[in-house]
Order: C-alpha cells, then structure tokens, then sequence
C-alpha cells in the first residue's frame, strides 16, 4: 500500500470526519434524539411561562376588574395603588390606570401612563397578545392629535402640554411599528 | 460620468434593485420603513440563535443569509473569490461591534436611513448629517496616514464565514428546536421566507458585482465628485425607494409619528458619524462587510461576527434606542465607539511624527 503524504492524510481524515458527519446526521432519529427533545421542552417552558404570567396578572388585578365594572373607578385606583406597593413599575397596572383615567376624562394622564406602559413592555401593541390595547391606544392618539395639538399650537409655551404631546408622539411612533 | 461605461450601469441596476425591493419587503411583510436593515436583521437573527434575551427581537433573517450566499455565488461564478486576512482582525472585529451600537442608537444602518428618508421620515436627516461627517472624518484620517495592516492571502480562512452561513441556511430550512423566534414584537414582521431569501440573494450577488456600498458612495462622492459611479449607484437607490414608497402608499412626509425613529438628532447624528468613520477605516458599510466576506475577505468576516456580537450586546445590554429616545448607556456607548476609533487610528499611523 502506497504511503499517503502528509496532505493526503489530512484530505483523507477530512473526508472521514465529513463523511461520519452526514453519516450522523441521516440517521438520527428525527428531533435529534435527547438533545432535540430539551430544546423542544425550552419551547414548551417558554409558552407555559408565558401563559402563567397571564394567568398571574388576570388574577393579581381581578378586584380592580371588578371594582371598574362596578362603577367604581376611583375605589378602582386606590387598589392599583396598593397594588403598585407590592408590584413596583408593573406594565399592567399602568395600562389599568390609563384606561381608568382615561373613563375618568384626565386624556393627559391617559397618554402618559399608557406611555410608559409601553416602554416597558411592547406586548399592548401586538394584535393577537392577550394583553393587546392596540386599539384603545390608536383611538387615544387620534383624540390627543386632534384634541391636544390645536391647544400646544396655540400655547407654545405650556411645558406640561408640551411634555403630553410629546407622549403622544411617542405613542403614533410605536403605533407605526418599524424596528423596536 | 461616462454613459458607455457598463459598470456604471450596473451600478445603477443595483442601487435600483436595493431601492425598489428595500422599500417592497416592507410592503411584503418586514417592518415599516425597515425592508432592509443589516443592523436591525443581525439583532434578529443574534436573538434567534439565543445570543440575547430580548423576546421580541428573534428571528433568523433570511435576507442575511442570502446578501452572504448571493456574494459568495457571483464570486465563484465570476472567479472573483479570494481568501484573504489579516489585516488588524482584533480591532477589526471589535469595531464591528461598534458598528452596531452606532446603528442601534440611530435605529438602523446606513441603508435603512435611505429607506427611512424615502418613506419621508425626516428625523433621519441627522443621520445623514452623521454619516456624511463620519464619512469626512474617516477620510481626514487616512489623509493623516492611518494605514490598516496589509491583507494577504489566505487559504480556506476566507471560507469559515460563508460556511457559517451556510449552516445558518440549515437552520432556517430546517428550523432545529434550538432556535427561538419571537411571537410578539417587530420580530414577527417579516417577508415570506423564500422571498426574502431570493431578494438577498439577488441583491448579495448584484451587490457583489458592482461593489455597491452607502458609506463607499459618499466617500468616492468626496474623492471623486461626479465622476463616482457609486455616487449614481446611491441616487437610484435613494429615488427608487421614493417612487415605489409614493406609489405604495406607505411615503409620509414629517418628524413626528415615523415607524421606529426617534427625535434625539444630537445622539442620531453621533450614531451614524460614528458608523462613517468606522465604515471607512475597515472598508465598507455593515452591507459591504457582508459583501465582503461573501467573496473570501476573512476580515470583513471577522466584522461581521462582531455585528453579531455587537447586536446581541446592545440588545442584552440596554443600549438600544427606541421611539423614547436614546438609553444613557447607549450614549456612553458611543462615545466609547469614538474613543477606540481614535485610540485605533493613533496606533496605525504610517508616519508617526505627523
């Protein structure tokens, strides 16, 4: 037999490893054995975190919920207030306030909390999420630009009209979609 | 300008197809304004391979795979593939990461600002602005005697990217249970698959022919004037994603209320200053670099592996911008982005007296 030169051994090892490689990779059970599987179960983990925080937050703010469609908005704040204590710059609550003070006639407060509701969390502006407002938050900007924007033209010089119109802008830029 | 110049036309053709077909995968699926973005699609694509924890940003681009297999494809074909390396790889593969930061606090790359200015998005202005003097300023330092290392040939190194890619075109045939993608968020904004496979493809190989660059546009724009045929290049690009945003429909013209923009023009045009001077030390836009390491350029492959890096840290790391505004990280980011831009080209002076 031949003696292979040192660059035929190598060619030859390279072909061996490639060769095992495809060899591997066709007969592996499908989902790619046990290794498969666990990426698989990240998956499933994934969607049932995902459904347990929902879960978790229909049921944290299911008084305030209740209080809401009781007729009750203002006792409806003082829960979400309580609840902030407990659950510091959660997103939910912010959109659960806005809404309320939205009802309440406060547009300007409405924005800013829906606002920063979305800067911590872009879910209210997926379609199909369960906890979309995608809607609300469109009818709100339509209200704020035709509502709020004559009122800043006219008083340039208002900072805290200025500050709510900016949200506003805020708002339409998300509501555009693009990269986030 | 030379009108009997074919490559002159084909980098005409090419602007035209980036243009056109930029601003219609944003009709066909990809986000507003966003129908090509390297640096938006690398933060994508990072997140789908588990490289970042941002929910919302995973999604293995098809485009990306097809800018680097459609260069790699056109090179074979034309025999204009050549390994090559060498030159500065470590500074080379962090400044690709500071690629990225500069497009993460603009919120885009240099092609997306065109296409952000096509559809009318006016804050991209500063961005331009940036560009330009990043650009300006890139050249400045060449001028002082900055010279990268030589290149050299280099056998089978040139090949590790295009490979990598490859095996990304694997996953995304195959989608293996490892790769995540989002269900929420700009993410799920996208093309169908074999669409944006074949425009990248289209693209990567006429890119690769006529050596079509943004940052390359204006550099020969300032060294050549008229005569550049990149500067056309980049005019039919910028007027083709006017005329199909105008005839879509989807062309609004303000500063206010754009897709994925912010009204931060300081840290906007400090984004992209920084991704023009960057540009042209290392020899090309983010798309170029792709480009590159498509047709055997084992550097600008080592750029691109930092983009990745750079996509999945400004991602983890907060340094992003969003319509809010720009994250004070991501402002002390890009000045870091300055600092070793400067600390780089101080180190590769020819003539160190000057």
């Amino acid at each position: 037999m031949a003696k292979l030169s040192c660059a035929g051994r190598l060619k030859l090892l390279l072909f061996l490893a490639t060769t095992g490689l495809v060899a591997l990779l066709v007969t592996a059970p499908n989902g790619g054995g046990t290794a498969g599987s666990s990426a698989l179960d990240k998956a499933m983990e994934r969607e049932l975190a995902r459904q347990a925080r929902a879960a978790f937050v229909r049921e944290l703010y299911a008084p305030v919920t209740e209080l809401r469609d009781a007729g009750r908005p203002q006792q409806a704040l003082l829960k979400l207030e309580e609840l902030a204590r407990a659950y510091p710059g959660d997103p939910f609550g912010l959109v659960l306030r806005a809404e309320i003070l939205r009802e309440l006639g406060r547009l300007d407060q409405a924005i800013g909390h829906y606002a920063q509701a979305l800067r911590l969390n872009g879910e209210f502006l997926d379609e199909q999420g369960p906890f979309s407002r995608r809607t609300e938050i469109r009818l709100l900007v339509e209200e704020g630009l035709a509502t709020l924007l004559p009122r800043f033209q006219s008083h340039p010089d208002n900072r805290s009209l200025a500050a709510t119109v900016k949200e506003v802008y805020y708002l339409q830029s998300r509501l555009a979609g693009g990269c986030e | 300008m030379n009108l009997r110049d074919r490559h002159l036309w084909l980098v005409i053709f090419a602007g035209l197809a980036l243009g056109s077909l930029g601003a219609l995968l944003a009709v066909w699926g990809n986000p507003e304004n966003s129908g090509i973005c390297v640096s938006c699609f690398l933060e994508n694509s990072a997140g789908a391979l588990g490289l970042h924890d941002n929910e919302r940003m995973r999604y293995l681009r098809p485009e990306l795979i097809g800018f680097v297999l459609g260069a790699l494809g056109s090179s074979l074909l034309f025999r204009e593939f050549r390994s090559r390396g060498g030159s500065d790889p470590l500074p080379r593969f962090f400044g690709g990461i500071f690629l990225m930061v500069g497009c993460a606090i603009f919120i885009g790359c240099p092609i997306k600002l065109f296409l952000r200015l096509g559809a009318g998005d006016l804050t991209a202005l500063s961005g331009f602005a940036g560009l330009f003097v990043g650009v300006w300023g890139g050249l400045r330092t060449m001028v002082d005697q900055v010279r990268l290392a030589p290149a050299r040939p280099r056998r089978g190194s040139g090949l590790l990217v295009p490979a990598f890619f490859l095996l990304l075109l694997v996953f995304l045939l195959s989608g293996p249970g490892f790769l995540l993608e989002s269900s929420g968020g700009s993410a799920t904004a996208h093309a169908p698959r074999s669409v944006a496979l074949g425009v990248g493809l289209l693209l990567g190989g006429l890119a690769q022919r006529s050596r079509l660059c943004v940052t390359g546009a204006l550099r020969d724009a300032l060294l050549l004037g008229r005569r550049s045929p990149l500067l056309y290049g980049l005019l039919a690009f910028a007027l083709s994603a006017v005329l199909v945003n105008l005839f879509g429909g989807v062309f609004r013209l303000g500063f206010y209320g754009q897709p994925g923009a912010h009204t931060d023009q300081l840290w906007s045009f400090f984004g992209m200053a920084l991704v023009g001077w960057l540009s042209v030390l290392i020899g090309g836009c983010p798309f170029r670099q792709l480009i590159k390491a498509g047709e055997g350029d084992a550097d600008a492959g080592l750029v691109v592996m930092g983009m990745f890096v750079g996509g999945a840290v400004a991602q983890s790391w907060g340094l992003t911008a969003t319509a809010a505004g720009v994250p004070l990280y991501g402002k002390v980011a890009v000045l870091s982005g300055f600092i070793f831009v400067f600390a780089w080209s101080l180190f590769s002076r020819e003539d160190k007296t000057c």
